[in-house]
């Protein structure tokens, strides 16, 4: 359904976006696309969206060539692109209206498609409400319907759950799961770790710009078997680096008031790591001792590439 | 015809433009605000037309320029162009629908002075006319103004660069009478239709012909509305 192959596309200003970037996405696959800030996920998005031209590279679209055939393309997908916006005077059944028709659905089909997902969506009732009165959670939910309604045979959406409450994201996840039943190809660009493991049937980590590995996201976690992450919750800061020195662990990392150490799996290294926050001064009010999931990925991923960079 | 919910990027316009009705309030009566103490003034002609002229080319040339840039910095345009409509038709839609939205606004100002200065009919239709291919054209400036800029205040500035050779060029206050390279510039600015046509209006008997306010403003006007519809890709493209 989508095939990219070899994009490059660097701001000049800046010297970042993405480089010889190569992957496929196939009829009926969710796809996730992870990476760090600047990682260039967005400008990937870009270029697939049509929306800017790379330096080089091709790409297709249901058989449509990208850059050639634009419009064709354009009229296979639906877009949501990570900041959203809608006419702000209009209402929001305004908005979808408009977008649904300039994708070419005829008059009534679009109106019992867009009955139907205001309605899963929960935005029913705010349908003749000005969209400039929707909160950030439900212009992303107005925008999930613009993508969907004009049935896209590939979905390309940037950070779509983010800002998302939790029962809205399982919707939204459940549609997901069944357009892709349905055969519809989804691009997902996310760094919600949990919910791209949940729905994605493969994984591409970018860095840098770079593509830095494909797989499912059951290979890259068992590709870290033999390794487990401690999460601690201290009461008070401490200063780290010491415990870096502990054998077997292999990196510390802190996640708002929790620190996180992702080391081997062996006897005896949660007491010895125990010890080490403890002799820095720490007050530890939580402990818990977790297997591998596709966050110590894409750490691993991130900070391997991180450090090649480096070298 | 059903413009709610808009089912095309020109009833888009329409609808926003009638919605608010404090805003259409405003829309509808700062040009009789400007004109109507003209046309009931005794000022001399060629100035009462150059204030209607100068009210329709701000209008035009703001009014699309300015809410393109709005639209352009908000990404909400750029979202548009990423449907498969093409972005020549998008362009040619915000150009149409906004010179026939500011034509309304400046409709019941024309009408009042029709009103208070009878003249036969033929001049009455050749300024009206007259009026809307300035329009068009003032139009056209602020959208290839737009393709420059994102900022609403630039667009001011640009748009003075560009308009005020071409006041001079069409006589509104100065050169009213053009011999040489300047007769000949004149002759491609559609304001010095719209100010001949509106001169005769108001009394004043300049030598134009109503068949060229008819002919040669819609040939000038539609080669720069296909001219700017061109710029459509570059324009709608996102800015970096």
């Amino acid at each position: 359904m989508l095939e990219a192959k070899n994009i490059t596309r660097l701001y000049k200003s800046s010297g970042r976006g993405v480089e010889d970037v190569s992957f496929e996405v196939r009829p009926g696959e969710v796809f996730g696309l992870m990476g760090p800030n600047g990682s260039g996920k967005s400008t990937l998005l870009r270029v697939l969206s049509t929306a800017i031209a790379p330096e080089s590279g091709t790409f297709r679209i249901g058989g449509a060539d990208g850059l050639k055939e634009r419009r064709e393309a354009r009229a296979k997908m639906g877009l949501m692109v990570d900041r959203p916006t809608h006419y702000g005077d209009l209402s929001g059944w305004a908005n979808a209206y408009l977008f649904a028709r300039s994708y070419g659905m005829e008059k009534g089909k679009a109106q019992s498609v867009l009955v139907e997902l205001f309605d899963y969506f929960g935005l029913a009732e705010y349908g003749d409400d000005r969209a400039k009165t929707y909160s950030y959670g439900m212009g992303k939910k107005l925008a999930l319907i613009e993508a969907m309604a004009h049935g896209p045979e590939l979905l390309l959406l940037d950070e779509p759950s983010l800002g998302l409450d939790y029962t809205s994201q399982l919707a939204y996840q459940a549609k997901i799961r069944e357009l892709a039943a349905a055969g519809v190809a989804v691009l997902v660009a996310s760094n919600q770790v949990d919910e791209v493991e949940a729905m994605c049937d493969r994984v591409a980590f970018l860095h840098r710009g770079r593509l830095v590995a494909l797989g499912t996201p059951e290979s890259f976690v068992s590709s870290l078997e033999g390794t487990r992450r401690i999460v601690a919750t201290l009461r008070n800061p401490v200063e780290y680096g010491a415990l870096e020195g502990t054998r077997d662990v292999e990196r510390v990392t802190t996640e708002g008031r929790d620190l996180v150490v992702h080391c081997a799996e062996r006897p005896g290294i949660v007491a010895e790591v125990v010890a080490g926050l403890v002799d820095a001064g720490g007050d530890i009010t939580d402990l818990a001792v977790r297997r591998p999931s596709l966050e110590d990925v894409y750490v691993k991923l991130t900070g391997e590439a991180l450090r090649d960079y480096e070298a | 015809m059903k413009l709610n919910p808009p089912d095309a990027y020109w009833k888009k316009d329409a609808v926003l433009f009638f919605s608010k009705r404090f805003a259409l309030l405003i829309k509808m009566l700062y040009p009789m605000a400007l004109i109507v103490p003209v046309a009931v003034s005794a000022i001399p002609a060629q100035y009462a037309a150059a204030v209607i002229g100068i009210v329709a080319v701000m209008a035009g040339t703001f009014g699309a320029g300015e809410s393109l840039t709005a639209d352009l910095n908000d990404g909400i345009l750029v979202r548009v162009a990423l449907t498969p409509l093409s972005p020549q038709r998008i362009v040619f839609e915000i150009l149409a629908v906004n010179a026939i939205l500011d034509f309304i606004q400046l409709l019941p100002a024309l009408l009042l002075v029709y009103l208070l200065h009878p003249a036969p009919l033929v001049w009455i239709l050749a300024a009206t006319f007259g009026v809307f291919a300035t329009l068009v054209t003032a139009n056209c400036i602020g959208i290839f103004i737009a393709n420059f800029t994102s900022s609403p205040a630039d667009v001011l500035l640009y748009a003075t660069a560009i308009l005020a050779p071409l006041i001079y060029v069409s006589g509104f206050f100065r050169n009213q009478n053009p011999t040489g390279i300047s007769a000949t510039l004149r002759d491609f600015v559609p304001f010095a239709y719209m100010n001949d046509s509106l001169k005769e209006v108001f009394g004043l008997t300049t030598g134009a012909v109503p068949f060229d306010v008819f002919v040669y403003p819609v040939i000038i006007a539609a080669v720069l509305a296909f001219g700017v519809c061109l710029t459509g890709p570059r324009l709608l493209s996102p800015r970096f």
